[in-house]
């Protein structure tokens, strides 16, 4: 079942009187949990239709509509909604908030997708999404007493614990080595398969995408490749 | 959740830091209005607590009091229309203890009235600081222009003009001393500034303070100073939280990108900035009264709750506009620039 559908997305960049067309008319559909690979050389566009596909950043033409709703034609707020309960994200780096607690982390995000389980459900559900990415042991710690494989699996976790239909992740093993990335990605695909959420990752790492559904190849703004 | 709390208690020297400045800031300001009010007290209690109204001094007299004279005729007319008018004399001087020492006063007279200490003929009435240069009541006081001698009938309390303490003596002796057959200045309380008197010029309480020598620059420059110091700590909020946000910009944009209101982190700094605010305040009125009661006799210094309370309010105000200035860049916070940066 398509859960995504980017039509004809268009990104232009305008510097001084030079315009650059970053995406020329991208077509994409995402089946529901469907984990999908968007690879390519840097300036090819995998980012840039990444944060457009997750509301991060408008497209210049196009739509992009996710469960019948288009985000090109939503206001900023109704996409910041749609963000906060139906997206996850996972960065290169955790960007955890270093004054909150994994648990505390984890907390936040449910509040900030204005959760309506009980504050003791609540609680319950961060034990059981720490003890998926295997984190539970560390949930009163602080991220500066993490290392970066562990900060990882808190991002994971906090980009999941709200059952999000969506998971956007930007480079998520670059900047972890090589044992780490193969963890963070098997961890990845197994949350996401056992929820059923759909991903859609950016990543150079050639290695990472014998995890993956479907890989998409770019350059220079366009689709060159949509592979099974 | 609260983000603000959570933040203070997991930085805690970067938030007493700003803490500490804003009592060090707030402690010195109500220090300076405490000096401030008690300067306006030594200077001018005498005519600050009289009840509002109008002060009416001859226009030939260029605005300063002791040269204004207002003839009796005049005189009477005001006060026979004026309920509870009242004509009155200031002038400084002095007064030989029992061991001749002179006491500089500021020798006041007035007619009839209940605003004023009304004295009989040789006696005298002084404010309460004169206590502390071992005058007693009953002692027996002189002065070089008078051919009596002044009794000491009683103490009034916080009775001062131009630094000096306040001697009120009767109408007779007062023409005697300074040889003058006239009031100088006639006051009507509750009066309309409307209400003209030929050959008078009329003045506001608040006015007629400003006619005083010094009064006005010495309160312009202690208020001013005040001011000041209420501005530097309103600059100093918007610097910290400034610096605190820039530090935080990844954080506020990957906040933002997880769906996180723009609101909220604004309630974020506010509710920070209240929180350092209030207990800062709450620490400089607790050691400012305490100086208050423990201010040296001598020392004008006079610092009430209004007035600690009317700062502070004006502490909180200054301090909500410079964390709301500082803030103004989470608006322009995009998630995207966050993800693009390194870890926050």
């Amino acid at each position: 079942m398509t859960l995504f559908t980017i039509d004809e997305v268009r990104k232009t960049f305008t510097n001084g009187e030079v315009k650059e067309e970053i995406l020329k008319g991208i077509n994409l559909s995402l089946k529901e949990g469907e984990i999908i690979a968007l690879v390519g050389a840097s300036g090819s566009g995998k980012s840039t239709l990444l944060t457009i596909a997750a509301g991060l950043q408008p497209a210049s033409d196009g739509q992009v509509i996710f469960e019948d709703n288009n985000l090109t034609s939503m206001s900023s707020e109704e996409v910041r909604k749609v963000r906060a309960s139906k997206f996850g994200f996972v960065f290169q780096f955790a960007h955890l908030v270093p004054f909150l607690t994994v648990e505390e982390q984890l907390l936040l995000m449910l509040d900030v997708s204005e959760s309506k389980l009980k504050k003791s459900e609540q609680k319950n559900e961060v034990d059981r999404i720490l003890k998926l990415v295997g984190m539970d042991h560390r949930k009163n710690s602080y991220p500066s007493s993490l290392s970066g494989g562990e900060k990882q699996r808190v991002a994971i976790a906090r980009a999941i614990i709200h059952k999000p239909k969506v998971l956007f992740a930007d480079e998520p093993t670059a900047s972890l080595d090589s044992k780490r990335s193969k963890e963070v990605m098997l961890l990845i695909r197994d949350l996401t398969k056992t929820l059923n959420i759909t991903t859609l990752m950016v990543t150079h790492d050639e290695e990472m995408l014998a995890y993956t559904d479907r890989i998409i190849k770019m350059s220079d703004g366009v689709i060159l490749q949509d592979a099974l | 959740m609260n983000l603000a709390w959570k933040e203070i208690k997991k930085n805690k020297v970067r938030f007493l830091i700003l803490g500490s400045i804003v009592f060090l800031v707030s402690f010195l300001t109500f220090i300076i209005s405490g000096l401030a009010n008690g300067l306006s007290q030594d200077n001018a209690a005498l005519i600050k607590d009289l009840p509002q109204g109008q002060f009416y001094m001859n226009k030939d007299a260029d605005q300063t009091y002791n040269l204004s004279k207002i003839d009796s005729s005049t005189q009477n007319e005001i006060l026979s229309k004026e309920k509870d008018a009242v004509a009155f004399s200031l002038q400084m001087g002095f007064l030989n203890d029992k061991d001749n020492k002179q006491q500089s006063v500021a020798f006041v007279t007035s007619t009839e009235s209940n605003l004023f200490e009304n004295v009989k003929h040789n006696e005298v009435v002084l404010d309460s600081s004169m206590k502390d240069k071992g005058i007693k009541v009953g002692d027996t006081l002189t002065n070089n222009q008078f051919s009596g001698k002044f009794v000491v009938k009683g103490f009034v309390d916080q009775k001062k003009y131009s630094h000096a303490p306040v001697a009120y003596i009767n109408e007779q002796d007062y023409k005697e001393i300074y040889r003058v057959d006239e009031m100088q200045m006639i006051f009507v309380p509750d009066g309309d500034s409307s209400k003209e008197f030929a050959g008078l010029e009329s003045f506001s309480n608040k006015a007629f303070l400003n006619t005083i020598p010094s009064y006005n620059a010495e309160q312009m420059s202690l208020n001013m100073i005040v001011w000041f110091l209420v501005v530097i700590s309103g600059m100093l909020f918007a610097i910290f939280f400034y610096m605190m946000n820039v530090q935080k910009i990844g954080l506020y944009g990957i906040l933002k990108a997880i769906g996180l209101k723009t609101s909220k982190l604004f309630q974020l700094i506010w509710t920070q900035m209240a929180i350092i605010t209030v207990i800062s305040l709450i620490l400089s009125v607790t050691f400012s009264q305490a100086f208050n009661m423990v201010a040296p006799q001598g020392m004008p210094f006079s610092l009430t709750i209004a007035t600690t309370t009317q700062l502070s309010i004006v502490f909180l105000i200054i301090g909500f506009i410079g964390a709301t200035i500082s803030g103004l860049q989470i608006r322009k916070i995009e998630p995207l620039q966050a993800i693009q940066q390194g870890e926050a």
